[in-house]
């Protein structure tokens, strides 16, 4: 069988040819330039078990793209895709979404029935789920999906649905009038918010060249045969992440997550009070521009490594290149940014201006990767000798005492006093 | 795996023994922002170390209000402006305008207390009339304004001060060095434990004229108060005339 990359790279100018999807190219990895919106819900397609968010405007293409580009993967026609996707309203309940309990089974004629009968729903059956506008969700409603996403089975009345490993796909606008804000805990198991923004200038022109139906057009993007589509997961795995990347992971997690002040230095323990707050007022590291603690509210959960080492291997994957540090930081802004908040006196400075969070994040996230690769080697390198037996640990924790670094204080010298 | 040759892989041998960089100004948009890298008392030194580079950002700053907390801030960076500009410095009224102030030029229309306190070089003009302290241990350069209060050129070192008005009281306290000129008149105790420099007052003077002083020069061209030079020590006064108990060895302006 053929790599399926090929296919894919196709339907990439595919959806560009046939005006079907033109967006600016606003993701650089290392030299090349790609569209963050339709990349990252390649990626997503690559992979199971993640969430991708479109996040942005009404008629910023959001919902059809994914559409495309399921009708695509999963061979379907884009009716079809269409008739598949849930869309958020206050009225919408777990029936309606996942199945409901058959009615004919209290009948005479099935009473002999053993066990009660579901019926499942197309999107719950489907592996290709695709929530629309997920915003517009009551909060409470909301909660379904902590259940479902990520999940490889839905449970309802008893009886569990397995359609197996998922591609899960959310749109929402911004806070609209009938908008509902997502709890923190459904946000952090979406692997990666991108804004998708209205098509510029030259979009629009291209988008103007565009005569014929959108249907009519998804007929004639290239489609992947269910082994093809089955396959890339595995494909994507044989991606291995470089030293750099998985230290600048591990790293950048710790820099976002550890506090000084909270318990276990844990971020994530914090409730009531946090760094907006006042709760870092007076610390070490408040105000210090190279540490990254203060300035987000909350800390990241593992979640985030593994959204982050797999988005790394599945964009090295369809760009056929290493899933090197280009890679991680070209992406780890769009797989943390909507699960923190930025501290709203750094946010409402220029240049972002209150409303730059995910140039912030980007900001943090560069700044994190350069110093781990740059001024960290030293205190990294006297912490693995130590930890290997090669340095002896009161003489590694000297040392490090010297650094003035959250992670060598907070995180390596404990570390060292309890082996 | 080794954590040793974990970290290897990743620094790929390049790993460079540089420590943290802490404490790096790179993002001072505000006095407040200043303030939280240096203190809010900070030395020249520690104010210039993160002083922003960009002339729109230190202009950003200095037309921010500083109240009193951040008055001394505002005071540096209005010097250091002042020595980065070619052409004078316009400052609205606010305290310690031209603060260690080493090169360049400040007017200000009016002007509120330590104004040009500890400068070393440069000028300053107060269209107005300045507050307290004006000149306050100055070394260098010069200060001309329409008047000031109490307390002005106090232990002066070098530079000039002219009054084109008239000083408040205490002028000249403790001074040990540089020239004064008030165009006016002065008020009591002008030249108290003065040392060395000069004191020229076109007009007349308070009580207690040359208190205690031990060196320098007074020449008042019109009357002086009662007690002119009171157990005065050393250096010279001299006056048009000299109100009741004025001291033995002083001079007439002949």
């Amino acid at each position: 069988m053929p790599d399926p990359r090929k296919k894919i790279q196709l339907l990439i100018s595919s959806l560009e040819e046939l005006r079907l999807h033109v967006g600016r190219k606003d993701l650089a990895i290392g030299k090349e330039k790609v569209n963050a919106m339709l990349f990252f819900s390649l990626a997503n397609a690559c992979l199971r078990g993640r969430c991708v968010l479109l996040y942005g405007g009404i008629g910023a293409n959001k919902t059809t793209l994914v559409n495309l580009l399921g009708s695509s993967f999963l061979s379907r026609t884009l009716d079809e895709m269409e008739d598949l996707m849930v869309t958020g309203h206050p009225e919408q309940t777990e029936e309606k979404i996942v199945g409901f309990l058959d009615p004919r089974q209290w009948t005479a004629a099935a009473d002999a029935a053993g066990s009660t009968q579901v019926l499942w729903t197309d999107w719950a059956k489907s592996n290709w789920k695709l929530i629309n506008e997920i915003n517009r969700f009551p909060s409470g409603k909301q909660n379904l999906f902590l259940e479902i996403l990520q999940k490889r089975k839905i449970s309802y009345a008893g009886q569990v649905c397995r359609p197996g490993d998922t591609c899960y796909f959310a749109t929402m606008n911004p806070e609209l009038s009938a908008t509902y804000p997502l709890d923190e805990a459904l946000l952090d198991r979406i692997s990666a918010c991108v804004p998708a923004a209205q098509p510029d200038f030259l979009a629009g022109l291209l988008l103007s060249e565009r005569e014929r139906e959108v249907r009519d057009l998804a007929g004639m993007l290239p489609r992947l045969t269910p082994q093809e589509f089955a396959c890339l997961p595995e494909k994507v795995a044989k991606r291995t992440l470089t030293s750099q990347v998985e230290l600048a992971i591990l790293c950048l997690i710790r820099d976002f997550t550890i506090c000084e002040r909270a318990p276990a230095y844990d971020k994530t323990q914090l409730s009531g009070s946090k760094p907006s707050l006042g709760l870092c007022s007076g610390c070490h590291y408040h105000n210090n521009p190279e540490a990254i603690c203060w300035q987000i509210d909350e800390g990241l959960s593992d979640r985030v490594r593994q959204d982050l080492r797999a988005f790394c291997r599945a964009f090295a994957y369809l760009l056929d290149r290493d899933a090197d540090l280009p890679v991680l930081k070209a992406i780890a802004a769009y797989v943390i940014w909507h699960r923190t908040t930025s501290l709203r006196s750094v946010l409402e400075r220029p240049p972002y201006y209150g409303v730059g969070k995910l140039a912030h994040v980007a900001m943090l996230v560069e700044k994190s990767i350069n110093r781990t690769m740059n001024e960290r080697a030293e205190m990294n390198l006297i912490f693995s000798r130590a930890v290997d037996g090669e340095l002896a640990g009161a003489q590694a924790i000297e040392i490090l005492s010297t650094f003035d670094d959250p992670i060598a204080r907070l995180d390596y010298i404990p570390a060292l006093e309890q082996m | 795996m080794k954590l040793v040759r974990f970290m290897d892989a990743a620094y790929q041998g390049k790993a460079s023994g540089r420590r943290l960089k802490t404490r790096q100004g790179d993002m001072i948009f505000s006095l407040e922002d200043l303030a939280d890298q240096v203190g809010e008392k900070p030395t020249r030194a520690e104010v210039e170390q993160f002083v922003p580079q960009d002339k729109n950002q230190l202009d950003l700053l200095i037309s921010a209000h500083p109240g009193k907390k951040y008055a001394l801030l505002w005071g540096y960076l209005t010097s250091l402006a002042a020595e980065c500009c070619t052409a004078p410095l316009l400052l609205p009224c606010r305290d310690y305008a031209g603060l260690e102030l080493t090169q360049g030029a400040i007017i200000l229309q009016e002007a509120g207390a330590h104004i040009g306190e500890r400068m070393k070089g440069g000028r300053i003009m107060v269209q107005g009339k300045a507050g307290d302290y004006l000149g306050q241990e100055m070394e260098g350069g010069g200060i001309i304004a329409a008047g000031c209060r109490d307390y002005a050129f106090r232990n002066m070192r070098g530079g000039y001060g002219v009054m084109r008005g008239d000083a408040g009281k205490f002028t000249g306290l403790g001074n040990c060095g540089g020239r004064i000129a008030v165009l006016g008149s002065c008020g009591e105790r002008a030249g108290w434990l003065m040392r060395a420099g000069s004191l020229y007052v076109r007009g007349d003077c308070g009580d207690y004229l040359g208190l205690l002083m031990s060196g320098g020069k007074i020449i008042v061209k019109g009357k002086a108060a009662k007690r002119a030079g009171w157990r005065k020590k050393g250096g010279s006064i001299r006056a048009e005339s000299y109100g009741p108990e004025a001291a033995d060895d002083l001079l007439g302006l002949d």
